[in-house]
């Protein structure tokens, strides 16, 4: 006692100002996510369980049970070793659905909201001793420094700062990320103080008091032995079920289950967690025995009381300053998330479930300013508490109450998890009775003065005169479990609360139904959410849940409306809790009823289980590992194939249809059938109709491409889910094959009627050339002799071109026989100009034949021929009007090289190297085969000789040049070949 | 799942016997740092099997 109150307020008011700075650095950004957002952090912000029990209350316990104390400890230990049970299947569903405490959790699960409320209020009955604990170890500790006659005004005055602070950082974002970080980093702030504090009490108790561990040891073995005699040796069944109140507190408390699961970070840091946290436990717990010792050998536990030994330590300022410092950080990071976590819970179980927010002109600033009135409102009971209740117990008492009342949830957070089977009345039934007893049995004594009333069932009388707190543990929690299992066996469950059930089991694959919404788009969402938010929280829930799924306004998909839906009711469970965030979706955006039977949202499902895929073990990996594999066969398949279910509604759209289609899986996987883009919405529909859709032209990116359709029923007798399957095989290639044989043959019958009508018109000229040339002997007229020779030059004219279309058609059957010989390649090309001058087309283009008479090839003139045609008349197409065509020879070594130039536009680089196959053609749609550059490289190749492209040629601006490489000398093998044709 | 019941085994029948360890703490002789060498080997423990959780995972 020899601080001035001046001083401790200077002190308490000092940290506070280093908690605001400390959240205020976070805000600012002067404290990078790099720390703010280490899984260390984390661990130390989940240290909030270390409240002053933990500075103050356990060395009371350990002073009584001795190391009984630990159990406060390992309880919660044992929870985080279970992590990956019980924590990260909470964690699970708390971040799916947004359920930010312990009463969302149950108003989600069980499907009420009068099952939320009550878990609020027995959360609020049973954190108020818990709350006046904190408030009466800063009195006490303010009265052992001052010895102040009212410490509970400064108590009051600290606990207003750790409203303000409250009030100031853990409301001012609308969404949780916000402040998230800032929450975090001040609450493993004042972990880390308290923790600094507590190892220094601990070294000042080993090294000060006592020199040293072997002189403690030394103490203990000796004088301190009787002090150990009086430690009452802790009962088997005691500390079991101080165990499970503290285990039980480790997921129920609300501050803990706040920062476990509303502020956890993510699975892995939540796993990391399960050593961490308990290595802090195991720090703040080891100085304890060590103060404890240290107080008793200086006879402080005498003067002071046990529990706070740590002001007997020494008379100096700072060592009494740390014991304040550790139990004011315990208190304050206590009290801060005790009242976010029951504002939270209060405001949405209590107030807008009875007075929901009808389209609130600001909806963000009304349920701010109501949860900075209800923070102020429980930091301001738990004061009030502790003035008119908490005086009058020993912490120990308080605090045991509290732990044994939340306990009572215990039950039915164990059967969300685990027990599908649980229902609403049995939970109610369990809870109300378990409730009841801990009420009449240990809070109700703490505000009065009448004995306890501890109800002992018939058959368990050995259990009279054991603690209170033990008896009415065990005899609350037997009842509670009996009630909850015999009323949910005995009474029916709701297929909301099956669906519900579902969702929060380990072990269950949630399958959602695929049913269709009444709104057509995203956009239709916001005009039917205003009436229950008001014009500006729509527009912005329905944007940030667009946002946060990627998704258009305009996506008409049902599959993307109902996980808007979903997220929408996520979002806006976060702000207000799950049973009014359920009330208005349901009823601002229904689902549209009738219709068919719906079945599962298998494209939903198979989503999750591939995001739950390294939680998966044993069999239900190997079957995973077999369903991706069939279905990679499916999206692998090189055939497109899309599968509808029985509501039309896409269910597959696998990579090849996504090639030829050029729409990605992920934007149309979930539309209806109808709501495809075109043309794929009317082609699957028609292949609806019947089993099979053969060669249906359609038009993708610009061409007709034709395309096979069959279909096949899904359904199967054993199963529910039916639909149908569509392969589509594209036949484009086939089709134009089809076509080019159908022109080729057409080609053919005209060659052969040419030819016939050649040889018939053969015999009438040979007769008028014969009758030309007797005129010319039987006169001797010059103008008669004049005409006679002018008509043997047309008739020989006509001869020529009888004769060479008699060639070609025999040429182009390429019947074969007539051998490789010298051709002269002048002779090939007049014959080839001569062929071409008879089409109409092309009459303005000139040819100029430069080869040289006396260059020749060995080859097949016929063949050659066809070459010098299909290259002539691509070079004239290929030219404007007026332009030229030059075809040169030259010979180059032992070949002869060829060339056939025009001046026409060139060709384009990526044409030009696919040129050689087939179909590949630069003439518009209907003009060209795109098969005589392959005929010709095919000659060319029986000539040996090679061929390449120049465009434009060197030298020239534009314009291409076929070069040709033709032999002057028989190759090997080509007089065997001569020969084989010859037989 | 095998894995995580086999643990829940394991926690229950340490919960059960955990009265056993209480009394061998409190016996005289022994050394008054002992239970937090044994809190000490199961964090050691518990970061052994996570380290070793993070790998299966990777």
């Amino acid at each position: 006692m020899n601080s001035s109150l001046a001083s401790v307020f200077a002190l308490g008011t000092s940290y506070l100002l280093l908690m605001f700075l400390c959240a205020l650095a976070v805000e600012r950004g002067w404290i990078g996510p790099r720390i703010t957002r280490h899984p260390a952090v984390y661990t130390l912000a989940l240290g909030v369980y270390a409240s002053a029990w933990a500075i103050y209350g356990s060395l009371e316990f350990a002073a009584s049970e001795g190391y009984g104390y630990l159990a406060y400890y390992l309880g919660v230990a044992g929870a985080f070793l279970l992590a990956p049970v019980l924590l990260v299947p909470i964690q699970r569903m708390t971040h799916t659905y947004q359920l930010s405490s312990l009463a969302d959790l149950f108003a989600f699960r069980f499907r009420s909201r009068w099952v939320g409320t009550l878990v609020t209020v027995i959360s609020l009955l049973a954190v108020l001793p818990l709350l006046a604990l904190q408030v009466q170890t800063l009195g006490d500790a303010i009265y052992l420094m001052t010895g102040a006659a009212s410490p509970a005004l400064l108590a009051l005055a600290f606990s207003a700062l750790i409203a303000l602070f409250a009030m100031l950082f853990g409301t001012r974002h609308r969404h949780k990320h916000a402040r998230h970080d800032t929450l975090l980093t001040v609450i493993a702030f004042t972990s880390v103080i308290k923790l600094g504090a507590m190892l220094a009490l601990g070294g000042i108790a080993l090294f000060v008091v006592f020199d040293g561990p072997a002189d403690l040891q030394l103490w203990l073995d000796g004088p301190g032995q009787a002090y150990q005699a009086g430690v009452a040796q802790p009962d088997p069944a005691h500390w079991r079920t101080l165990l499970l109140l503290f285990f039980a507190a480790a997921l129920l408390m609300p501050h803990i289950f706040h920062i476990t699961f509303a502020e956890t970070l993510s699975r892995h840091t939540l796993l990391q967690a399960s050593w961490s946290l308990p290595l802090f436990l195991l720090l703040m717990a080891l100085p304890v025995p060590l103060i404890l010792w240290a107080g008793q050998r200086l006879g402080s536990d005498q003067l002071i009381g046990s529990a706070y030994l740590a002001f007997g330590l020494s008379d100096a300022f700072w060592v009494q300053a740390l014991a304040f410092i550790a139990g004011l950080a315990a208190t304050s990071a206590t009290m801060v998330i005790i009242a976010l976590a029951l504002s939270g819970m209060i405001l949405n179980h209590v107030l807008l479930v009875a007075h929901p927010p009808e389209a609130q002109p600001n909806l963000y600033r009304w349920l701010s300013w109501l949860r900075r009135g209800l923070i102020a409102t429980v930091i301001l009971s738990g004061w009030l508490f502790y003035r008119t209740v908490g005086v009058n117990h020993d912490l120990t008492t308080l605090g045991l109450a509290a732990f044994a009342g939340m306990a009572q949830c215990l039950p039915g957070l164990l059967a969300l998890l685990y027990w599908p089977g649980a229902n609403r009345k049995g939970m109610v039934s369990g809870l109300a009775m378990g409730t009841l007893i801990w009420l009449v049995g240990l809070w109700l004594p703490l505000l009065t003065d009448l004995p306890a009333l501890v109800l002992i069932p018939p058959g368990l009388e050995m259990l009279a005169g054991e603690p209170d707190w033990y008896v009415v543990t065990l005899v609350s929690l037997a009842v509670n479990i009996l009630t909850f299992i015999i009323v949910s066996l005995a009474t029916r469950t709701s297929p909301g609360e099956r669906a519900a059930a579902e969702a929060c089991s380990v072990d269950a694959v949630i399958r959602p139904k695929r049913l269709p919404l009444l709104a057509a788009t995203g956009e239709e969402f916001k005009q039917p959410l205003a009436r229950a938010l008001g014009d500006e929280a729509a527009e912005r829930e329905v944007e940030r849940a667009l946002t946060d799924l990627g998704l258009s306004p305009l996506d008409g998909r049902p599959y993307a409306l109902r996980r808007l839906r979903d997220r929408i009711q996520a979002n806006l469970s976060g702000l207000m809790g799950p049973s009014v965030a359920q009330d208005i979706v349901d009823r601002y955006l229904p689902y549209r009823r009738g219709g068919e039977e719906p079945t599962d949202d298998i494209h939903f499902v198979e989503s999750r289980l591939e995001a739950y895929r390294s939680r998966l073990t044993g069999l239900a990996r190997e079957l995973d590992g077999l369903r991706r594999y069939h279905r990679r066969i499916l999206t692998r398949l090189p055939v497109g194939l899309c599968a509808f279910g029985v509501d039309d509604e896409l269910l597959m759209w696998n990579d090849a249809l996504a090639e030829l289609s050029g729409i990605d899986g992920n934007s149309v996987i979930g539309a209806r059938r109808d709501g495809l883009p075109a043309p794929w919405g009317d082609l699957l529909s028609r292949a609806e109709q019947e089993d099979q859709l053969y060669k249906q032209a359609v038009t993708l990116d610009g061409h007709t491409r034709y395309l096979t359709l069959h279909r096949a029923e899904l359904k199967a007798d054993d199963d529910v889910r039916g639909g149908t399957v569509i392969l589509i095989e594209d036949h484009s290639e086939m089709k134009w094959l089809e076509d080019e044989l159908v022109h080729a043959a057409r080609l053919a019958s005209i060659g052969q009627l040419a030819a016939g009508v050649a040889h018939e018109i053969g015999n009438p000229i040979t007769g008028i050339s014969s009758l030309a040339q007797n005129l010319r002997y039987d006169t001797s007229d010059p103008q008669v002799l004049e005409t006679a020779a002018q008509i043997q030059q047309l008739t020989d004219r006509v001869s020529r071109i009888v004769g060479s279309l008699v060639g070609f058609a025999h040429g182009g059957r390429h019947i074969g026989g007539s051998g490789f010989a010298p051709v002269s390649i002048a002779a090939v090309t007049d014959e080839a100009l001569h062929l071409l001058q008879l089409a109409r087309s092309g009459e303005d283009v000139r040819y100029h034949n430069l080869c040289p008479a006396e260059l020749e090839t060995i080859g097949d003139a016929q063949r050659l021929q066809q070459v010098m045609i299909n290259l002539l008349s691509n070079a004239r197409d290929a030219s404007e009007p007026g332009g030229n065509i030059i075809i040169a020879a030259e010979p180059e070594g032992s070949l002869l090289k060829v060339t056939v130039t025009d001046e026409g536009e060139g060709l384009d680089a990526r044409v030009r190297d696919h040129l050689f196959e087939p179909f590949t053609t630069t003439k518009p749609p209907g003009e060209g085969t795109g098969l005589g550059l392959p005929l010709v490289y095919s000659i060319i190749a029986e000539h040996h000789g090679r061929i390449e492209i120049e465009s434009p040629p060197p030298g020239h601006e534009r314009g291409t040049r076929i070069c040709l490489w033709l032999p002057t000398e028989r190759q090997d093998g080509e007089e065997t070949n001569e020969q084989d044709s010859d037989r | 799942m095998y894995v995580y019941r086999i643990m829940l085994l394991l926690v229950f029948g340490g919960y059960l016997l955990s009265p056993l360890l209480m009394s061998g703490w409190s016996s005289p002789g022994v050394a008054w740092y002992r239970p937090f060498v044994i809190w000490g080997i199961l964090i050691a423990l518990t970061l052994w099997l996570e380290q070793k959780r993070k790998l299966d995972e990777q």
